[in-house]
């Protein structure tokens, strides 16, 4: 008896742990299984912004050979966790939401099926440069853009006046303006986000700096370089002098200082309108706040900060129609329009802007014509921007380093350490680094 | 089914086997727990330790080629323990257990005491009401605490402020004993129930000799229960030093309002921001085996001291 029980425990003991081995090591077999080349079937669509089940519905009105799921996931890291596990495990959605950032991540790890073979080139057309230039990689296209935020501030015109002091057009200016709102008001004219990587990126890319530059065969990594630390030291000053404050953006506390009155400025996007609009619209603040073009470097680059990006994960069986639908999400009005108001989206594909801004309702929460300073501040060259092939690990790296800023440390030192860290897990995950 | 003659019953003190039937109630008994525990436990642990012998190879520039997966014996292990981040991480939890063990078990261990002398009426209102804050699941506490925690928000902080206080729990110094903070709220009724249990166990003679013998409630306290609930106390020992090492659930909810929390503050946050940040799901494996085997060590200790301790 007890032998036997032995035996059998054994025995389910050695089919639990050959089935784990036997996939440990090989590679799952998804990408050598027939593909329908016609565009029919289900599409599972995974997706955390709002109102895209609407979008998914207008899509299945419009035509009968493709079906679309709409699934909501988490936004953010959490959504990216459960995306990456879902390839790996090969049941993944067909149409995934990526933003620019994680998309070069998720390409070299193997993780996406290239578009080039599903969507025309008239297609890629219809997209401004900058958005374009990100879901190009290595000669592929990874991604549709969906929207392409350019990165900008906003005011509180009743702060600034206050102070006595204008728009700041340069960031002289904006330093300068910052001490006087500071001592007129006791308010900061901008939070420093050290919990956002992509934040400080931005920033960055204004000025000029290259973070990941692809070459022939090797990477150049320039977090660290002369444009990246111009902007540090900047920053440095102003927390030095006490005039931004260092608090993580979308906490409780960075809420509560907009609420409040202690911030003068967010240093945001298009897409802020919304996430100001949600926090401050019962504290009194209506006609406030205004949209303003980033101040100058003296250059004529417009950053992005955010953006999402759609693409095929490589374990969908269903390409094809996958692809019809990201081109119908990502270029048909019918799919702005189905959306509703669904925040100040500024849209990658051109004349999509002008359809979202019809459904949007608060603009006149705003004291003046945001659309007008979006079209502005997405107004300049991308100078080529490329963010790097494991983002992930610039933005541990830049967490480890930023858990003091304002306190003690210098921003300008920590740009180093967040390139030696970004270079070396860079190099052991395999890559050339020059 | 048979009458079991009271002679019988009266023998099976002495090791008893029911030749037959026995095996097979084990075996139904036994089954379901061992297959959930090779299922959930044994297989993924080696799976990790599959995992954590290669390593995916990307290569150029990492576009439209696929990685290789290769086997690298034990370089996962030698990179993970020379991440400054993943050590500091270790170090962070030693000075959190350092502050939270003597914290935690010392004032459950008086409270257990002081439950002890304590009228039976006020006893059970007591015993229930330090329990409350472990009911509560530890994702909650610790977004109340964080709550509780932050600056233009939180009433207490507030009041601090007003009294000319001004703290900031966020800050990189004091983000850690904000946590031992959360974990003692939570843990201390916990480890009373165990201890006031413990002390419930006692002989009543032992008490009542101490008496006789002149001693006091403290020195009865102090000489007498203590030693005498050591084995428990080692227990709680072991239990909270284990759960210092699985550290995750208070920093991570930390990390989304202090920047001073990192994603890779402790080695389990450090192996999560490697599989789903840093999408290095080896690297990932091999940090969580290195956090397997230091709690396997430190568990192992503790036991030795605490049997040690015991004899003595």
């Amino acid at each position: 008896m007890r032998s036997s029980i032995r035996s059998a425990l054994g025995l389910a003991a050695v089919a639990v742990v050959v089935a784990p081995t036997a996939a440990c090591g090989s590679g799952d077999d998804a990408a050598s299984s027939p593909r329908p080349t016609a565009a029919t079937g289900e599409v599972v669509f995974w997706s955390s912004l709002s109102n895209m089940d609407l979008v998914a519905q207008a899509f299945n009105d419009s035509q009968d050979d493709i079906d679309v799921v709409h699934e909501t996931v988490p936004s953010g890291a959490d959504g990216y966790a459960k995306l990456s596990t879902a390839i790996g495990a090969g049941n993944a959605p067909d149409v995934a939401t990526i933003e620019y950032f994680a998309l070069p991540e998720f390409v070299t790890s193997d993780r996406l099926t290239p578009l080039d073979d599903y969507v025309a080139e008239e297609t890629l057309n219809q997209f401004n440069e900058v958005s374009t230039s990100l879901v190009q990689l290595g000669g592929n296209t990874w991604a549709l853009p969906y929207d392409a935020p350019p990165m900008m501030v906003w005011y509180r015109q009743d702060l600034l006046d206050a102070a006595g002091v204008d728009v700041p057009t340069t960031w002289e200016e904006f330093e300068k303006a910052g001490q006087a709102v500071h001592d007129a008001t006791g308010s900061y004219l901008a939070s420093f986000n050290a919990n956002e990587s992509s934040w400080f990126a931005g920033l960055a890319w204004q000025n000029g700096s290259q973070w990941f530059d692809a070459g022939e065969d090797s990477w150049t990594v320039g977090i660290d370089d002369d444009a990246s630390q111009e902007v540090a030291a900047l920053w440095q000053r102003m927390l030095d002098a006490g005039t931004v404050k260092a608090v993580p953006s979308f906490t409780d506390e960075w809420t509560a200082d907009m609420v409040e009155g202690r911030a003068a400025g967010v240093i945001g996007a298009s897409w802020s309108a919304n996430s100001i609009y949600s926090r401050v619209k019962d504290a009194g603040q209506e006609g406030k706040w205004i949209a303003a073009e980033l101040p100058s470097w003296g250059g004529d680059i417009a950053p992005l900060y955010g953006g999402s990006t759609y693409a095929v994960p490589r374990t969908s069986d269903n390409p094809a129609a996958a692809a019809k639908f990201i081109e119908f999400l990502t270029t048909d009005p019918r799919a702005i329009e189905a959306r509703g108001d669904s925040g100040s989206a500024y849209l990658a594909a051109f004349g999509l802007t002008e359809v979202a801004q019809e459904a949007y309702t608060t603009s006149d929460f705003f004291g003046n014509d945001i659309w007008a300073v979006f079209e502005d501040a997405a107004d300049g060259t991308s100078n080529d921007w490329q963010w790097g092939p494991n983002f992930g690990i610039t933005t541990s790296a830049m967490q480890e380093v930023l858990t003091d800023v304002g306190a003690g440390e210098e921003l300008t030192d920590d740009l180093s350490s967040v390139q030696e860290r970004t270079v070396d897990g860079l190099e052991r995950s395999g890559l050339s680094i020059e | 089914m048979t009458l079991i003659k009271p002679a019988a019953r009266r023998r099976s003190r002495a090791p008893h086997r029911d030749p037959g039937g026995g095996g097979k109630v084990a075996a139904l008994f036994l089954t379901p727990f061992f297959a959930l525990f090779l299922l959930t436990m044994i297989a993924p642990v080696i799976y990790s330790l599959c995992l954590s012998f290669f390593a995916t190879k990307k290569s150029g520039l990492g576009f439209g080629s696929t990685p290789e997966v290769r086997f690298v014996g034990i370089e996962n292990f030698v990179v993970v323990l020379s991440s400054e981040s993943f050590l500091t991480g270790f170090v962070r939890v030693a000075i959190y257990a350092l502050l939270y063990l003597p914290t935690m078990i010392g004032s459950a261990l008086i409270l257990a005491l002081l439950l002890d002398t304590a009228a039976v009426l006020f006893r059970r209102a007591f015993q229930l009401l330090l329990f409350l804050p472990h009911a509560v699941p530890g994702v909650i506490a610790a977004l109340i605490w964080v709550y509780l925690y932050t600056p233009g928000v939180s009433p207490l902080v507030r009041t601090l402020e007003s009294g000319g206080m001004s703290v900031n729990f966020f800050s990189a110094e004091l983000v850690l004993p904000a946590m031992v903070n959360i974990a003692v709220w939570e843990w201390t009724g916990f480890n009373v129930i165990i201890l006031f249990t413990a002390l419930q166990a006692l002989p009543r003679e032992v008490m009542e000799a101490a008496r006789v013998d002149g001693a006091g409630p403290f020195r009865t306290a102090l000489s007498i229960k203590v030693p005498l609930i050591a084995p428990a106390l080692g227990i709680s020992l072991l239990f909270t030093s284990i759960g210092s090492l699985q550290l995750f659930t208070e920093p991570s909810i930390l990390a989304t309002a202090s920047s001073a929390v990192t994603s890779t503050y402790v080695p389990n946050m450090w192996a999560y921001d490697a599989a789903f940040n840093r999408l290095d799901l080896n690297q990932a494996a091999a940090a969580s085996i290195i956090v397997a085997a230091v709690a396997g060590v430190a568990s192992y200790l503790i036991t030795r001291i605490n049997t040690k301790g015991v004899r003595a």
